[in-house]
Order: structure tokens, then C-alpha cells, then sequence
């Protein structure tokens, strides 16, 4: 598969999309960050990522349930979670449900980069992991 | 956790100075107590035994001396009939004289008796009756014995001097012994008497005597029953001496009092190791919480470090605020959780009710958040203060809300409103959570020490208890409602402050 890698990541604290937007798109991500899962559920439902990355634990929706949601839409999207306390039975959970991966804060954006990374290859994306490594 | 006491129950003085005081006063045991309430009695009836004694030898002589003056009235009796006789008939005058000197010699034998029973003057007045119808007597006789006969006229008035004279012996020998009966009854009808007013009077000393050890006993005990209950109350102020001396309930009251110092002694270890227990819990909030500024820290420094050349100098001063920013609020995270966990030295002063509860709501927001529920405040303006130890009672709070956490669902609510109690005087706080509710069969029990529905190593079963104990500790009390399936209210009723922040009043 060719062209850009279109991956959203949401996260209810700002600074985590402020710093991966750039993070990534510096490896050819096209990237849309999100701070609050409703918006980002409804943007969800409008277009297919290829790679969505979603915290576990926020406020008004958690990550288990965007989780299903996107599954549920996009069976064909890899997710993966941002758990906050590396807890083993949540991690546990969303690999049941069928999380690609699990990444636990804190994180360098290297780390989500290496993830995304084995994500794409999945997918049949090239060239992301030489970018990842520059 | 130091050994300090709370508030309320400040005691006016140390606790050994108490024991000291308690053991330094004379000492008059209940033993000796009972040992002289008897005596008393055995006294009573010593002195009883020893009148009857007296009363019973006196009688005996009385009787004697009534025989005695019986004999005598008979032996004047007598001799007077024989006297009788000689005037009529002419007979001879040996039988007066042989009865009269029977009387004479009963009067000689008697005489220091009588002495003793007579009013003064009467026997001599008796000697004298007698002494001068004898000298008449022998007159008479010694005329008939020469045979001369006197001159009529001088013989009537010796007859009629002989009558005057044996008829006033008759009437003082029958005087006294009818005098003597009287006396003799009187002391008889004295001595019936003397049971039933012996009965009285041990009556009365007896009910004297019993009740005075019965207050002696009961006084004590009833003071000590007081105590008991006012320690299960968990009121651990330290017995002080009520009465200028001490006896077996001083011990009672020493032990008591060390007692005391044992349980408090535990119950502060309790709280800290409740309160340790509620810090752990925290911990668990905290790090999670502390992951979010954590991580924002390591992103935003790595992206600095990886793309520093090519940035900005807007982007790196706006990358180095955040990082300041989020190091801040990591600090204040942490901070709460080292306030109310740091070790402190127990201490009452006024506490703004409204602003504990904030605090302590502020706590536990990060178990808030992960319960997923939602905590509301009712905090009124107009709360008065009240006077307790600020930790002690956080973590009463904390505990409170943590369990209210337990029991919601996702979603559910955990409201905390404090109001002026219908009590006058007094504060309550409601912490009230929609959950599953406490099981009917469960709910007496919740307060008990170690009763837990939580799963091992979840909870040991000392919030409720240990919370409790320190509500006590305040004058206050925890109350609860509910319902199965529809949630629980936990009430903490605390004292409000009548004097405006008096500060601490340890002495």
C-alpha cells in the first residue's frame, strides 16, 4: 500500500496530540489528533484510519469503548491503546478485543513510532519504518 | 504517633500525675469499713448486755431487800400483836421482845442495805422508833418484874407512848415495803422494756450502718459503671480522684486507667495503620495520575531533544513552559497525598468544616476518576467551625468517600453535603452514594473492627471502626441509612465549636 499513513490519536490531555502531531507526521503519518473522544468517535465514523492510537482512561468515554467503536466500523484499523498505569488485566482486555498493541505512559514518541511502525507492515505499508529510524 | 489526646477529652493533667494521686491518699479500705460498721454494732450490743447486767444484779437486790422488809413488817407485825395481847390479857411482854429483837437484828444485817435503798433519815428515824419502844418496853418490864404497879395514869401514857411508837414502826416497816415493791416493779417493767428499745435501736443502727456502706460501695461502683460505658464511647479520659481517701476501688480505678492508656495507646495505632492503609490506596490514584504530567514531561522533552536544531525559538520557549507546567502539577499531586500521609503530632484547633471536606474531596480525585464517578459538594456558607484534629478527621472523610467510591457504578454519584444538625450545637456531614447499597444482615456490623465485605487484601476491615473511634474522640458519632440497590448515607455528626478558635488546648 502506498500514500500517507492516516492515523488519529486521541488523548484527554493536549499536550500528547500537540507533541506526537509533528512527532509523526515527521514519518509520513497523516495525523489527526483529538482531546476528546466524542469529536473524535464522530470523525471516526467519517473516514477510515489506517491506524488509530486512543488512551485508555478518560473522562466521558474510555478506551475500551472507542476501542469496539472503531473495530466495529473499521475491522481492517489497528488500535492502539495508551494505557496510564500499565495495568495487566486492561492490557489484557483490549488485546482480547482486539487491540493491535498496548504502549504504556510514559512514552517517547519513539517508542509509539516503533509501534506504528509494526502496525503499517501489518497493513502492507512500506517505507515507514526507514523514516521511523532517520 | 504521638501520644497526645484529643480535644474534648483533654486531660487537666498527665496521666502518671493521675495514678500518683490516685494511690497517695490515705488509705481506709472497704475492709475496714465493714470491720468498723461491725464493731460498732458488736459494741452496741456489749453495752446492751452489760446494762441488762447491771439491771438484772440490781433487781436481785432490790428482791432481797423486799424480802428483808417483809420479814421486818412481819416481825414488827408481830411483836405488836403480842403487845396487843399483854394490854388486853395481861400476858407476858417475852413475846414482843423476842420479835422485836428478830426486827432489830433484821434491821442490824440489812442496815448498810437498807442505807443504799432508803432515802436519808428514814432508818434512823426507824432506829430511833425502835430504841424508844424497846426502852419502853423494858420499862414495862422491869415494873412488872418488881411488881409494882404504877399509877394508872402513868402506865395509860406509857401504853399510849408503846402504841404511837409500834404504830409508826408498822406504818414505816409497810411503807418501805410497799415503796420497795413499787421500785421492784418499776425496774421489772424497765426491763421488759429494754428488749424492744435494744430492737430499735439496732434498727435504726443497723439501716445507719447499711446504708452508709452502700453508699460507700455503691458510690464508687456507679462512678466506675459511668466509666466503663463512657470508655466504650471511646472517651479515654483518665479517672481522677473523687474522694479524700482510697481503698479497693482506687485499684480499680489505677487498672482502669491504665487500661485506658493501653487502649488509646492501640487505638492510635490503629488509626496510623488505617491510615497508612488509606495512604496505599491513594498511592495506586496517585501513580496512575502521575502518569499523565509524566508522560507530557518525557514527550515534550524527547521531541525538544530530537528536533531542537530545527525548531523555533516560540516552539522551544512554549515546549519549556509546558514542561515547567506540567512539573508543577505532578508536584501538586503529590503534595496532598505527603500532607495527609506525613506523621504528624496529634492537635485540635478550629477547622473551617467546608474547606476539610474540599480538601479531602481533592484527595481522592484521583479515585474519583478512575471509579468514574462524579463527586458533588453541598457546602454551605455559613457552616460553623468546628474544634478537632484536622488529619484525624480528614481521614475519616477520606475513608468515607473512598468507600462511597467502592460502592457507585461507573457513572454513579458520591455526594458530600454538611448542614447544621437538628441536635443543637451540633454539625453533620452526609456522604450519600447512589450504589448497591449495604446488605440488611450487614449493616449492624459495619463498625466492628476487622469486618470487611471486601475481598482479601482489598480492605482490613478497620475504616468503619477506626473512623468511628475518632468521630467518638471528638464527641461526635457516625450514623448510617440503607437501602439495598438504591445506595447508602454515612452521617458524621461532630460537635461545632461554642468558643471561636480557642487553638490548640493540649496542656
Amino acid at each position: 500500500m502506498d500514500g500517507p499513513l492516516h492515523v488519529l490519536v486521541l488523548d484527554d490531555e493536549p499536550i500528547v496530540g500537540k507533541r506526537l502531531q509533528p512527532a509523526l507526521a515527521k514519518v509520513g503519518c497523516e495525523v489527526e489528533v483529538f482531546d476528546d473522544p466524542r469529536p473524535a468517535l464522530a470523525r471516526i465514523a467519517e473516514k477510515e484510519f489506517h491506524i488509530v492510537v486512543t488512551d485508555i482512561r478518560m473522562d466521558e468515554v474510555d478506551g475500551i469503548e472507542v476501542l469496539e467503536r472503531v473495530l466495529a466500523l473499521h475491522p481492517a484499523t489497528k488500535v492502539i491503546m495508551i494505557t496510564g498505569y500499565a495495568t495487566v488485566e486492561v492490557a489484557r482486555e483490549a488485546l482480547a478485543k482486539g487491540a493491535f498493541d498496548f504502549i504504556a505512559k510514559p512514552f517517547k514518541p519513539q517508542e509509539l513510532r516503533d509501534v506504528i511502525a509494526k502496525a503499517a507492515a501489518e497493513l502492507g505499508f512500506k517505507g515507514l519504518r526507514q523514516a521511523a529510524v532517520d | 504517633m504521638a501520644t497526645g489526646c484529643m480535644g474534648p477529652m483533654a486531660p487537666a493533667r498527665e496521666a502518671p500525675d493521675i495514678q500518683r494521686a490516685l494511690l497517695e491518699r490515705p488509705s481506709i479500705s472497704i475492709r475496714k469499713r465493714l470491720a468498723l460498721g461491725f464493731l460498732a454494732l458488736f459494741f452496741l450490743c456489749v453495752a446492751v448486755t452489760a446494762a441488762a447486767w447491771m439491771m438484772l444484779a440490781r433487781l436481785e437486790v432490790r428482791l432481797r431487800f423486799l424480802e428483808m422488809a417483809d420479814h421486818y413488817t412481819m416481825e414488827i407485825q408481830q411483836a405488836r400483836r403480842f403487845e396487843k395481847n399483854y394490854f388486853l390479857y395481861g400476858t407476858n411482854l417475852q413475846d414482843v421482845r423476842e420479835h422485836l429483837d428478830n426486827a432489830k437484828g433484821i434491821l442490824d444485817s440489812s442496815g448498810a442495805e437498807a442505807e443504799k435503798v432508803l432515802p436519808p433519815g428514814v432508818l434512823k428515824q426507824m432506829r430511833e422508833h425502835l430504841e424508844r419502844y424497846d426502852a419502853l418496853l423494858r420499862r414495862l418490864e422491869g415494873m412488872d418484874r418488881a411488881g409494882t404497879s404504877l399509877p394508872l395514869q402513868e402506865k395509860a401514857a406509857v401504853e399510849a407512848e408503846i402504841r404511837a411508837h409500834g404504830s409508826q414502826m408498822v406504818t414505816f416497816a409497810m411503807d418501805l415495803a410497799q415503796k420497795e415493791r413499787t421500785t421492784v416493779h418499776e425496774t421489772m417493767a424497765l426491763f421488759q422494756r429494754l428488749p424492744v428499745i435494744f430492737l430499735a435501736a439496732l434498727l435504726v443502727v443497723s439501716v445507719l450502718v447499711a446504708n452508709f456502706l452502700a453508699r460507700q460501695m455503691l458510690g464508687p461502683l456507679g462512678r466506675l459503671m459511668a466509666t466503663t460505658q463512657r470508655i466504650a464511647q471511646g472517651d479515654f479520659t483518665p479517672l481522677v480522684p473523687a474522694r479524700r481517701f482510697r481503698d479497693e476501688f482506687s485499684n480499680l480505678a489505677v487498672a482502669l486507667n491504665t487500661m485506658m492508656r493501653e487502649l488509646q495507646h492501640r487505638q492510635e495505632v490503629l488509626v496510623e495503620s488505617h491510615k497508612l492503609q488509606a495512604v496505599g490506596t491513594l498511592t495506586a490514584g496517585v501513580a496512575h495520575e502521575l502518569n499523565n504530567p509524566i508522560n507530557n514531561i518525557t514527550l515534550t522533552a524527547s521531541v525538544l531533544e530530537e528536533d531542537y536544531a530545527s525548531l523555533s525559538d516560540e516552539e522551544r520557549l512554549d515546549m519549556v513552559r509546558d514542561l515547567v507546567e506540567q512539573a508543577s502539577r505532578s508536584e501538586k499531586i503529590i503534595r496532598n497525598l505527603l500532607d495527609f500521609a506525613r506523621e504528624s503530632e496529634i492537635k485540635t484547633e478550629s477547622l473551617d468544616l467546608a474547606e476539610l471536606l474540599r480538601g479531602t474531596t481533592s484527595l481522592a480525585a484521583n479515585q474519583v476518576k478512575l471509579s468514574g464517578a462524579k463527586i458533588s459538594l453541598g457546602l454551605p456558607e455559613n457552616l460553623p467551625p468546628i474544634h478537632g484534629d484536622k488529619q484525624a478527621l480528614s481521614q475519616v472523610f477520606l475513608n468515607l468517600v473512598l468507600n462511597a467510591l467502592d460502592a457507585v457504578e461507573k457513572g454513579g454519584v458520591v455526594k458530600i453535603e454538611a448542614e447544621p444538625c437538628k441536635e443543637p450545637g451540633f454539625v453533620q456531614v452526609n456522604v450519600a452514594d447512589d450504589g448497591h447499597g449495604i446488605p440488611t444482615h450487614v449493616l449492624p456490623h459495619i463498625f466492628e473492627p476487622f469486618f470487611t465485605t471486601k475481598s482479601r487484601g482489598k480492605g482490613t476491615g478497620l475504616g468503619l471502626s477506626v473512623s468511628l473511634g475518632i468521630v467518638r474522640q471528638h464527641g461526635g458519632d457516625i450514623r448510617v441509612q440503607s437501602l439495598p440497590g438504591h445506595g447508602s448515607t454515612f452521617t458524621v455528626v461532630l460537635p461545632a465549636a461554642r468558643v471561636p478558635a480557642v487553638g490548640d488546648k493540649r496542656s
